[in-house]
This record gives C-alpha cells, structure tokens and sequence, in this order.
C-alpha cells in the first residue's frame, strides 16, 4: 500500500544514526554552515605534486571555501600556495590552469610576485606610492599547504587546523605500501559539473551496495562468491573516514575487462584498496591505476566533480597506455561504471532539489561491516553531525529549541 | 581491376557512419568497420597538460562492449552528430584514405526534448577499400571539450 503525505514524511523506525533528513543534501542555509564550519577548517587535496614538476610550474585551485588559490613550485623546489589575488586591485593573478612563469604578474597593472609569495614589482612605485607603501607591504596570502600520502598538494585555509597527518589520522595507512612504493604521476584529469550535492556522489564511494547499478560489478564480483567479494569489510577511522579492505578481483571472469596483465607495486595481483577521506575524497586503488576523486561544492545542488588516474613516473609509453586502457574499460566518461554512478547521483539531486518532497534517506544496512553494510556512510554522517554541530536525521532541532523558548 | 574510392564516396562514408551511430544501430556502424578496426578518444587537458586517452578499444573490445550495452545502466538522450569532412588525402593506390572532420555532437534530453551541444572534437580517421568499399580501419575521437558532465557509454 502506497503512503500518504504523512506517513511519507515520518521519520523511520530506526536508530536516528540510519537515515538523515533530506535537507543535508539540498538546503542553501546548510549548505552555507558547511562551508564555515566544515569546508574552511578540513584538509583539502588539490593537485598532485606531478602536475607542477618544475621550478615556475603553477596550478590554480578552486578552493571550496569560496576562495581562488594558486599553486606554486618555486625555485627553492618548494611547493606553496597563495590565493590567488592581486593585493593592489584584487585582480585573478593567474587565469590559466597551469602554466610556467619565474614570476606570477597581475595582467591589471603588472605587478610581479615570485614563488616566496613576496612582491618584486610595482611599476613606477615611488612615483605613486613614495614611502607611503611598498612592496613589502603587499606580499601574497600564503595558505597552508603540506605534500602527503604520496605526493598530492593538500591546502587548508584554516591557519590554526592540525597537521594534515592528524587529520587522516591513520585511514591511509594499509594503502601507504602503495603510495609511496614509487613516484606517482598524474595520466588523466577529468571535471565535470554536475547539478547534485557533493554528499551524495561520495555517498556511492561509501557503499558498495550500489554493485547493483553496475553490470560490471554483478559479473565480475557478486556473481562469483568464491573470489572474497563479499567478505571485504569496512574499517571505521576518526574524523569520519574509512577504508575497504583489499580483494583479488576475478576479472578473468570477465573477458572484457581488459584488466589482470598490469599491476601495482606492492598490491597484490588483481588487488583492490579503497579510502574515503570527509568530506569529499576517496583513493582508490584498483588492479593497475590510482584514481582519485575530489569535489567541489559550489552549491547545495552544484558540484565540480574531479577525477584523476594516476600512473608511475617510471611507466613507459606502452605502460603508460595499458593503465590508461585499464582506466577507461571502467573509469572515465566513457567507461562501465563511472557514467552509471554519476547518472545515479544526479538522479538523487533532482529528486531531492530543495523544496522537493523528499523522504528520509535511509543506510540503515547492517552486514557485519561487510561491503553491502552501511556503516560507511553513517560513519560519515557521524561526523558531518560533530562537525556542524547538527544531527543528521534532525538537522533543524536546534532552531526548533530556539522557536519554543522564544 | 581493383576498384578505387573517391573523395565524395569518403565524405559520404564518414557522414554514413554518424548517421547509424545517430540512430544507435550500432551493428551497422560495425558492419561500416575494418576487422582490424581501432577506435580512441583522446582531449588534451591544460590543468595537467598531457594528452589523455580516454577510450582504446580495437574491434573485438567494441564488439563486446556493445553486445553488453544493453545490460547498463545508461543515459538513453540521443547523440546527433555533426560532421564536416575537412580534409581528405587519398593514396596514389585509391585504396586508403586520412580523412579529417570537424564534430559536434549534440544531446537531445528525452524529457522535454531541449537540444544542448554535448561536445566539439574531430574526426580524424582511417578509411581503407575492402572488396572495392570504403571501410573504417581508425577512428581517433580528438575531443576539445572535457567536461562531458556524466558522460556516456555510446561511441562519439
């Protein structure tokens, strides 16, 4: 029997840590606190250190929290990040996404910073400023930054949050064999926008339920029990994170898989490790390739969703194109999976747009931390609600205390 | 006498196998391929400046990719594709040609019907004469643009 308006919008019978309100994922005034309270303070991964190989190399960064960054390896071999702001007119001072430059100039008025962030030209300066102001006065903004877990660039735009280690604490610890066995470089770079909420597309990292969406996934693992499929289990880390643990993926099972010839150092053949970072981040490494999935939250319904493949910098040409075939059979905007998951998650967004009449959303699957269990989701939730001070399942509880006593 | 194709006989191929990709016949887009056929899509991307080879299959990987297509989950909006042969170089033989062609592809939303553009590359294709017709031994897909939102499974 159908429900009616009522009994839709009544909350489940189930520990309130299993469903969450649908507003976390589609109210503007949420979404805004997010910002504050949780895009502005956490660890951001933004490029990886392959992508600015160089003395001059740059790369620009659309931080989160709303802010423009740049992305510079000086001369002393040093990555740092500055926002990405002429002090004099608060021009952009790098337009392109990348590039190489001794010196970053503002296109407005030419002045010039290096790669310390400090300010080495203003054209005819005494004659306008005399010795009212000069260019120690007008260095960059300097943003933290710290190179980790297998050379990715990480910025906070919180001067007091922790180290970037305490942060992750130890959530990538069973994938650092991995990571660190060789120098890393970036294969692909893939960015799209899509009209749904950041959660929600990290919500299908966070289960593997979602096996059923994808044939690829039925033939290759649900159908064959003997590979060990089902018995990965979810590892629950503080500060919202957590890992899946590592298979041998059958994919000879699957003749058009185009995986199985190419491998990992340190991963077992066929292996396959995954890592979801809070707020938005996951690594997972799969078989022959690193992929990396970062967002940007640009709205409760708007997203950039980025997508990176990584290889080793020691891959030959033929390596390099058997991981980029490896990558494309499943991952890319052309692959298997990778267009049924973000049909899904637009899906979600139009369904539950603000001012839609969404129900509670449910993770409420409990299989012994098994792979179909929802623990990684409600894991994350958990501390969503720490974060921002809210619960999940009852978002508005405190404006509700609020009204009464008023 | 072996038979030799002609510049229009090309254009008219390459605008031949838009249209059966257009009408998602893709067994007739099959029959219009070389058993040696080779098909990737590749974009350049200025954020970490390399070239990205996005799709390589050879004939059989597409072959089983397709008869699989149906079992996915996928977005049935229909692609158009817009074609101009620019460029086509015939070898002295007539038996191959290298035939270049500006791409738009369009996507028509099934709800509503609203056209939006979806991509512009090119064409940058191998055409060979098998038994006296023009087939598709190469189809390199050079994409400019990257964002393809949530993609798709369906050759461009």
């Amino acid at each position: 029997m159908s429900r009616n308006s009522t009994q839709w919008r009544q909350k489940p019978k189930l520990p309130s840590t299993h469903y969450a309100d649908p507003a976390i994922y589609s109210d503007p005034h949420l979404f805004a606190e997010e910002k504050e309270k949780i895009f502005k303070k956490v660890w951001w991964l933004a490029v990886h250190e392959s992508e600015l190989p160089d003395p001059g190399d740059f790369r620009t960064y659309r931080h989160p929290g709303d802010a423009e960054l740049v992305i510079v390896r000086g001369e002393d071999r040093r990555i740092r990040t500055f926002l990405n702001i002429c002090p004099h007119r608060g021009n952009l001072i790098v337009y392109t996404p990348s590039g190489n430059s001794r010196n970053l100039v503002c296109i407005f008025h030419q002045w010039a910073f290096n790669g310390y962030g400090e300010c080495i030209d203003i054209p005819r300066e005494k004659a306008g400023y005399q010795e009212r102001l000069c260019k120690n006065d007008v260095s960059l903004k300097e943003v933290r930054t710290e190179i980790g877990f297998g050379g990715f660039v990480w910025v906070n735009l919180d001067d007091n949050a922790p180290p970037l280690k305490e942060e992750i604490g130890a959530a990538l610890d069973y994938m650092l064999p991995e990571l660190q066995a060789e120098p890393m470089e970036t294969l692909w770079y893939y960015q799209a926008r899509l009209k749904t909420n950041f959660k929600l597309i990290h919500d299908t990292n966070s289960e593997f339920y979602h096996d059923y969406l994808h044939i690829y996934n039925r033939v290759t693992g649900m159908l064959k029990p003997d590979t060990g499929y089902f018995q990965r289990r979810y590892t629950a880390f503080p500060g919202g994170h957590a890992s899946v643990g590592s298979m041998n993926v059958s994919y000879e099972s699957f003749k058009a898989s185009g995986r199985g010839r190419l491998g990992w150092p340190k991963l077992p053949p066929n292996g396959w490790k995954l890592v979801d970072l809070f707020p938005c981040i996951t690594f997972n490494l799969r078989t022959s390739v690193l992929r990396i999935d970062t967002y940007i939250p640009l709205a409760p319904d708007d997203v950039i969703y980025e997508f990176r493949v990584l290889g080793l910098r020691s891959d030959t040409p033929e390596v390099r194109r058997q991981r980029e075939k490896d990558s494309a059979v499943i991952w890319g905007p052309f692959g298997r999976n990778l267009h049924e998951d973000l049909l899904a998650s637009s899906g979600q967004g139009i369904a539950m747009a603000n001012g839609s009449e969404a129900m509670y959303v449910l993770q409420a699957r409990e299989e012994d931390l098994t792979i179909h269990d929802e623990i990684g989701m409600r894991h994350y939730l958990a501390e969503w609600s720490r974060r921002m001070g809210r619960s999940a399942a009852d978002p508005y509880a405190s404006e509700r205390v609020a009204a009464r006593a008023a | 006498m072996t038979q030799t194709v002609t510049r229009s006989e090309v254009e008219e191929f390459v605008y031949e196998t838009c249209a059966r990709l257009d009408e998602k016949d893709l067994e007739g887009f099959l029959e219009l391929c070389d058993a040696g056929f080779s098909y990737k899509v590749t974009a350049y991307a200025p954020e970490i400046r390399r070239e990205m080879t996005w799709l390589d299959r050879g004939r059989g990987e597409i072959e089983e990719f397709f008869k699989m297509l149906p079992k996915h989950n996928t977005d049935q909006s229909p692609l158009t594709r817009h074609a101009q042969v620019t460029r086509v170089r015939i070898d002295e033989a007539g038996q191959r040609a290298e035939v270049n062609s500006t791409l738009q592809v369009f996507r028509t939303r099934l709800d509503g019907g609203a056209t939006e553009l979806f991509a512009v590359g090119r064409y940058i294709d191998i055409v060979a004469v098998r038994e006296g017709r023009p087939r598709l031994l190469a189809r390199h897909v050079k994409l400019d643009t990257r964002d393809l939102g949530w993609g798709t499974h369906l050759p461009l």
